[in-house]
């Protein structure tokens, strides 16, 4: 009887590799090819379309959608008031929640660990819930904030029913989730900041603030940029709730964005032409925008 | 630290924490206090009475709203980490795969692309599909950003050390194998954390169930609660009441997982 030892089967092959990996990579490509790339593509067609999304009529309607969308009021105020949601929301995604995962880092231990628990929870809580708890504070007859106000001797103010205030109002109810989600992903940044070169500047007498700018705000540039553009990708949604609880894009559309108007034009007035023009739009202007930035923030790298 | 860096570094902290939780924590305390008191700026509820909660269970069909709503969170996190997780186990443990690069590149896409620029052709597969008005036409859409989940996984993956696998390999165990045994024990508490975060995100999940489930009797809690509160609607009781039911679930897992999902995030690749 002889005994032969199998020497390790060369299993790591190219070939095989890539047909067994590609059993694993099957569910996540399908998903995404049926419910991401699919839809890309339909909407993308359907914008060239004249449809109600029920009626069994299509028409070609060529790049008419395209010519209406572009030349509608509505459209472009919805599109500089997009413009001014982001510019109200960037300090909320870098500045503020970059301070508090600083403060949060430089003393760790059961204090921070607890404030981290309680900044986090606004991500947590349900969005509508906390759209109409504001509903209530916001009330301009009885609600908590007017009547503070009236005890300081301040007249009432309708905060989201007045156009100069609704949108800056639909923006404070929304930050407290932009703030949360950033200070954890700055604090997850800071984790990479060595420890030790702040403890020895702190033997040499250097300040809290000196520490703060010399030390650790040179090693966040990129978190900083990055995630200010994450915040562009996430806000919308939390945006569109807030909006479609409190004000519906009023009062005149003063707080319409483009993602409202396009929700509108598809199922308030089932115009899937000009609502799929708007996403091809909107998709092809982000998709530009985050090329811009990214190519900014390699040339930023490279010259630093 | 000196003493002034110290107490301004506290007040900067609990600022924002009173700024953020303040209109939670008052719809809270309002919400146990009986109409005829409820604008009174006064906040703690003396005497507190559960009247709005009564008129809120009476009202709401909400114990069906929850219970869709839970269907649907389980729905998402189940099928999301069945699709994810071999995806990023494949993308680390078969380096050299053909198509790999095509993977990463159309996965991290598949993230930039706005969500709302594929709600139409969404809705209509989904009505096409007869999965108008069921909840599993609500759960399997969200399969289109599964590929969060994959990139979060994958980096803990990552963070195995590469001998535990190489000496299941040695033993001539298949990938299928060392993705079971060794890999999902190693793996444990990561794959909660992102559980966990699916399940609290797809809970607060609003537009597409609106879009998918319209009925008010029954539908997920977000949307019940908008379409039975507009902004007409200005029974502020009841309806703080039925806030608090609807965020109080979320709210309970989170505060018993917080340490977790802190975790996931500290030591992922998202730095």
């Amino acid at each position: 009887m002889t005994l032969t030892l199998a020497p390790p089967k060369p299993r790591a092959d190219g070939r095989t590799q890539s047909g067994v990996a590609w059993l694993y990579f099957s569910p996540v490509m399908l998903s995404i090819i049926v419910w991401v790339y699919g839809p890309l593509v339909f909407t993308a067609v359907l914008s060239f379309l004249d449809w109600n999304l029920v009626a069994p009529d299509i028409e070609w309607n060529g790049l008419t959608n395209y010519h209406t969308l572009l030349t509608q009021p509505e459209f472009g105020n919805a599109a500089w008031n997009t413009v001014k949601y982001a510019l109200w929301v960037l300090p909320f995604a870098t500045v503020v929640p970059c301070a508090l995962a600083i403060a949060l880092w430089k003393r760790p231990g059961r204090t921070s660990e607890f404030y981290r628990m309680l900044l986090f929870l606004p991500v947590v809580l349900a969005p509508v819930a906390n759209a109409l708890s504001w509903q209530f504070i916001l009330d301009p007859l009885h609600g908590t904030l007017n009547q503070v106000l009236g005890i300081l001797g301040v007249e009432p103010v309708n905060w989201l029913g007045d156009p100069a205030t609704a949108l800056p109002t639909i923006v404070a109810v929304t930050a407290p989730k932009v703030v949360a989600l950033n200070t954890l992903l700055f604090g997850a940044a800071l984790a990479n900041v060595d420890r030790r070169t702040v403890d020895a500047a702190r033997l040499d007498d250097a300040t809290e603030g000196e520490i703060t700018r010399a030390i650790i705000l040179p090693q966040l540039r990129r978190p900083f940029i990055l995630l200010g553009l994450l915040s562009m990708v996430v806000v919308w949604p939390w945006l569109f709730t807030n909006i479609g609880v409190l004000t519906r894009g009023g009062p005149s559309g003063a707080t319409d964005n483009v993602y409202y108007r396009l929700y509108t034009y598809g199922f308030t007035f089932f115009d899937a032409g000009t609502a799929s023009a708007a996403a091809i739009v909107i998709a092809v202007v982000f998709g530009l925008l985050l090329t811009f930035s990214s190519l900014l923030s390699r040339r930023f790298r490279a010259t630093r | 630290m000196r003493r002034g860096d110290a107490i301004g570094r506290h007040a900067l902290v609990i600022t924002a924490i009173v700024a953020m939780l303040f209109p939670v924590v008052l719809a809270l305390a309002t919400s146990f206090k009986p109409v005829t008191t409820i604008f009174d700026l006064n906040p703690i509820p003396v005497p507190a009475s559960l009247e709005n909660y009564d008129l809120a269970l009476g009202r709401f069909p909400i114990g069906r709203l929850l219970f869709n709503t839970f269907v649907m969170a389980i729905g998402v996190t189940v099928t999301t980490i069945l699709v994810a997780l071999p995806g990023a186990y494949a993308l680390v443990r078969f380096d050299r795969a053909r198509g790999r690069g095509l993977v990463l590149v159309a996965v991290g896409a598949s993230l930039l692309i706005p969500p709302q620029a594929l709600i139409i052709p969404q809705f209509l597969m989904t009505t096409r599909l007869g999965w108008q008005g069921h909840t599993i036409g609500v759960i399997i859409p969200q399969l289109g950003v599964s590929a969060l989940a994959l990139l979060l996984l994958r980096d803990h993956i990552r963070a195995i050390p590469q001998s535990l696998i190489g000496a299941a390999v040695l033993e001539g165990a298949t990938s299928w194998e060392i993705l079971r045994h060794v890999v999902l024990g190693l793996l444990r508490p990561a794959l909660g954390a992102v559980a966990i975060l699916l399940f609290i995100s797809t809970w607060n999940e609003f537009l597409w169930p609106l879009l998918v489930m319209p009925d008010p009797e029954d539908t997920t809690i977000q949307p019940g609660l908008a379409l039975f509160l507009g902004p007409e609607s200005s029974q502020y009781g009841p309806m703080l009441a039925a806030s608090m039911l609807a965020s109080l679930p979320v709210v309970a897992i989170y505060v018993l997982a917080s340490r977790r999902i802190a975790d996931a995030f500290l030591h992922s690749g998202v730095r």
